[in-house]
């Protein structure tokens, strides 16, 4: 129960050597990297291994944090390439610590997170109650409020931020994982009356996610994000939102519950209409060229078909396995 | 040369956790211009998001009434509290406290009935979404509620501070982090919650950016200090890494079950448990630490570790759905139904502070300036208070402003008071001659290591005047040579900690003075050489003045209408407050 760790024992006499991006935008011709060594201590956090080299070495290198626990979020930092809690990782023997990527520097490993917020403070990250407040205690269970309870954890640390690729190619239209977790913690709760799903397509553009669990897999409090915030915000999204790719996704949905599969040609045309399809033709192509299907008589096929069926939902064929 | 910018507002809140957000919400639905100052981040830094769980209300018999009483004036306060402060604080937090979060979003944990989860505990507690995360979720929804609202808010921005004049206060400079302006706030009322627990000793539960400014600043404003040697320990905090000595195994009550956490000293004994040895204090820390130091004197622990804690006794089950701590284990390897997890001491909060009226609510005696939650040396503190000292300071606030404004007061905008603050904080950045200058990190640290030494859970005459002339040391000697490697103006948190260093030196000082006056044992202020509760002599506001640049002290007897101690005089270990 009360054993000392192997890592105490080896703690005496080993060092981490760290090496850190000093850079200040503006004063600075180019980033440097500092090395330093610091004493092992046993279960030395990341954290630890910086305050050690500001107070001890007296380094003056700038970089966040506040609590220390896992609950600012602030402290966030690449560590030997990958984003995590500075306070919360483990130190590793050799480390090269990095600001944040995916975030504007302002100075060292200090990352500006204005932005972020001013955009998920666009997306309604709050909870809108549309009846009123009934007075304490509102009549709720547990069972009502367990589709948000993993959401509940998140501490906006945005190291989904950073391990997200669709933020790492430079796409700064798609608003990220961390503020979708943030709006669906509002969004998903049974008392919430907002209407979001527009604004999750026009200020997030929520429907550029690539399901790749980048996110899921960084994230230091293990939330699901993939499955408890940004799936049922796209469909909630796919329901309300208007626009090009809220249109694909809704004859997708059309294509696969009436035809039973999904037909590029169709989708095209269901999706951009003909004048577009023809106008925009990159993006008609765009829309059948992963499927590798051009066929103009399966189009005309299912296009009957269709026109037979009413194009009336929940008669699908053959079952999801197709699509 | 410092760009200087200037900007005005009705009420001017200066800190970003319960108390401030409260105030805030509250002047500005009163009517006031408001403009926040936080030193961290609004909602995400100080001590608010620590809460970890709050005492449920249940006053449905005599008996759990009286439970809660006694838990609030004697465990909590030792006494050193107005009882009828406490009695409205009750009513304030049942009938207020919960409703106004939970129509925010707040989920105070239920089970499937829809039954609110709570301890089954003499004196219950219950949690936001989980225990251990409560301070969190409730932060962030006050966030989100100042941020709709439209609140300015100077994030990473530290007050340095108080433009009083003719002992009216008028605003605030502060300098902001990210690009090293002086900001100048002028406004007709100022609302002070900066918070009590301060990072100024090696082991401490207080956050980064804490350095007693608040402290610092009030008393250069003249306000009044109380109480400011009581300070709480925490016996129970993670020992090491070191980042996580502000991580806390849990001694209160538990919520779902009738069980508590155990302490184990190094044999393996068990020596303190709530539910056994003080099951009337739902934050029984004091009585932990009194038993800690008998296991130090055994050999069997030591107050920086040797000691473990844990809930292996405990149903994993109930563990899993209400403990946000076990994540601490599993990022660890550890198994929290089989491992301990080894602690240590740490400096916790301050019970005393800025000496405020609670008849005439939160005012310190310097008009326009009001004081709430923690930084006030009139209640230990905790979220409830934090709202409620918020609540009734932001609306004494915006209706001094809406006074102030009908009698026409002057603005003094970017006046001489403004510019002597500014050249008293620009003259700190400075890199100092040619001899090795001192790096203001190094200097906090050096403060730090004469408060853990010499001001530790055990203190004696002796060890007290030590502290002191080890503070006078660092003053005279290290701080007229510190110096910084960066003079820039981006993101200078050299220079902050520069200012830093100075203001905790002012608290620590006014803790040493007061240490040393009190002469009794009370709470968490042990004196091995008054090893006793003097209830006599010492059921006491000790109260500094720090005006002409020492202190000099007064008493002011506490009223005991509702509670008072059973003896006049007893011994501290036997003592159960």
């Amino acid at each position: 129960l009360m054993q000392t760790t192997s890592e105490e024992v080896e703690a005496a006499s080993a060092t981490v050597q760290v090496r850190i991006f000093r850079f200040v935008p503006g004063e600075d011709a180019q980033p440097r990297y500092e090395s330093y060594e610091v004493p092992w201590a046993p279960r030395m956090r990341i954290l630890d291994a910086l305050e050690w080299v500001n107070e001890e070495l007296g380094a003056g290198v700038a970089y966040r944090w506040y609590c220390g626990v896992k609950k600012c979020g602030l402290c966030a930092v690449t560590m030997n390439g990958k984003p995590v809690l500075a306070c919360w990782q483990a130190a590793e023997r050799e480390m090269t610590i990095e600001p944040l990527a995916g975030l504007p520097l302002i100075r060292d490993l200090v990352v500006d997170r204005s932005d972020y917020e001013e955009r998920v403070r666009r997306l309604m990250p709050y909870l809108v109650r549309d009846g009123g407040y009934e007075g304490f205690p509102e009549k709720l269970s547990d069972t009502d409020m367990r589709p948000t309870e993993a959401l509940r954890d998140c501490i906006q640390c945005l190291v989904c931020y950073a391990a997200c690729p669709v933020i790492a190619v430079g796409d700064r239209g798609f608003v990220g994982p961390a503020a979708l977790v943030k709006v669906a913690e509002s969004a998903l709760d049974p008392r919430d009356g907002g209407k979001r799903g527009k604004l999750l397509e026009r200020e997030g553009e929520i429907s550029k996610c690539v399901w790749c669990y980048s996110c899921q897999e960084a994230c230091p409090c293990e939330i699901p994000i993939v499955w408890a915030a940004i799936e049922p915000l796209r469909r909630l999204a796919a329901k309300e939102a208007e626009g090009v790719e809220a249109r694909r996704v809704r004859s997708f949905v059309r294509l696969v519950t009436g035809v039973g599969k999904v037909v590029p040609g169709l989708l095209v045309v269901l999706a951009l209409g003909v004048r577009r399809a023809v106008s925009e033709w990159w993006r008609a192509l765009v829309y059948m060229l992963p499927r590798g299907k051009l066929a103009a008589g399966a189009v005309l096929r299912a296009g009957v078909k269709l026109w037979v069926r009413g194009g009336r939902p929940g008669r699908a064929r053959g079952g999801c396995d197709k699509v | 040369v410092t760009r200087v910018e200037t900007a005005e507002a009705d009420v001017l809140v200066i800190g970003g956790g319960a108390a401030g957000v409260w105030a805030a919400l509250k002047a500005q639905e009163e009517g006031a211009r408001v403009t926040m100052i936080v030193k961290g981040v609004l909602g995400k830094s100080g001590c608010s998001i620590f809460a970890s769980h709050l005492p449920w209300y249940d006053e449905t018999t005599e008996e759990k009434k009286k439970a809660r009483l006694t838990y609030a004036i004697r465990y909590y306060n030792h006494y050193l509290t107005d009882q009828h402060y406490v009695i409205r604080l009750g009513q304030f937090v049942r009938e207020r406290f919960f409703g106004e979060l939970e129509r925010l979003g707040v989920y105070w944990r239920r089970d499937d009935a829809g039954n609110i989860v709570v301890s089954k505990s003499l004196v219950p507690v219950c949690v936001a979404h989980k225990q251990g995360s409560s301070g969190l979720v409730i932060m962030e929804r006050l966030r989100q509620e100042v941020l709709r609202r439209g609140i300015p808010v100077m994030e990473e921005t530290c007050a340095t501070g108080l433009l009083v004049e003719d002992g009216t206060c008028r605003g605030a400079v502060a300098v902001r982090l990210r690009d090293g302006a002086a900001v100048v706030v002028t406004s007709k009322a100022v609302v002070l919650a900066t918070g009590h627990a301060d990072y100024l000793s090696l082991r401490s539960t207080g956050t980064r950016e804490q350095s007693a400014d608040g402290i610092s600043m009030a008393m250069r404003a003249g306000c009044e200090l109380v109480n400011m040697e009581i300070c709480w320990f925490h016996a129970t905090d993670v020992s090491y890494p070191r980042a996580w000595m502000r991580l806390h195994v849990y001694p209160n009550p538990l919520v779902g079950t009738e069980e508590t956490s155990r302490m184990y000293n190094s044999a393996g004994e068990v020596f303190f448990e709530q539910k056994r040895d003080a099951p009337g204090s739902s934050a029984p820390y004091v009585q932990q630490m009194r038993r800690l130091a008998l296991q130090v004197e055994r050999g069997l622990a030591r107050w920086d570790g040797g000691y473990y804690s844990g809930y292996t006794h405990i149903d994993p089950e109930v563990l899993r759905a209400y403990q946000h701590q076990i994540g601490v284990w599993n990022k660890l390897g550890l198994d929290v139904t089989r491992d301990l997890l080894e602690c240590a001491i740490t400096w916790h909060m301050r019970q005393g502070g800025i000496h405020l009226d609670t008849r005439t609510m939160m005012a310190v005696g310097v008009e326009g300036l009001y004081v709430a939650g923690g930084l006030g040396g009139h209640y230990l503190g905790g979220l409830g208070p934090a709202t409620y000292d918020g609540w009734v300071a932001g609306t004494m606030a915006a209706e001094y402003a809406r006074r102030a404004k009908k009698a026409g007061a002057t603005q003094i905008g970017e006046g001489e008071l403004a510019k002597r603050e500014i050249m008293r904080v620009t003259g700190l950045l400075q890199k100092v001659g040619t001899e090795r200058p001192y790096w203001p990190a190094l200097v906090k640290r050096e403060i730090r290591r004469v408060m853990w030494e010499e001001m530790g859970f055990v203190k004696s005459e002796t060890s007290i005047r030590r502290a002191s002339e080890r503070l006078g040391r660092i003053r005279q000697e290290m701080v007229p040579r510190m110096g910084l490697r960066y003079l820039g103006d981006r993101w200078n948190f050299e220079w902050v900690e520069a200012l830093d260093v100075l203001s905790m030196l002012d608290a620590c000082e006014a803790t040493v003075c007061g240490a040393l006056e009190r002469k009794e044992s009370r709470g968490p202020f042990y004196r091995s050489d008054f090893p006793y509760v003097d209830n006599e002599n010492w059921l006491v506001k000790l109260i500094q003045d720090w005006r002409e640049g020492r202190p000099s002290f007064r008493k002011e007897y506490y009223e005991t209408p509702f509670l008072k101690p059973e003896r006049e005089r007893e011994g501290y270990f036997d003592a159960d407050y």
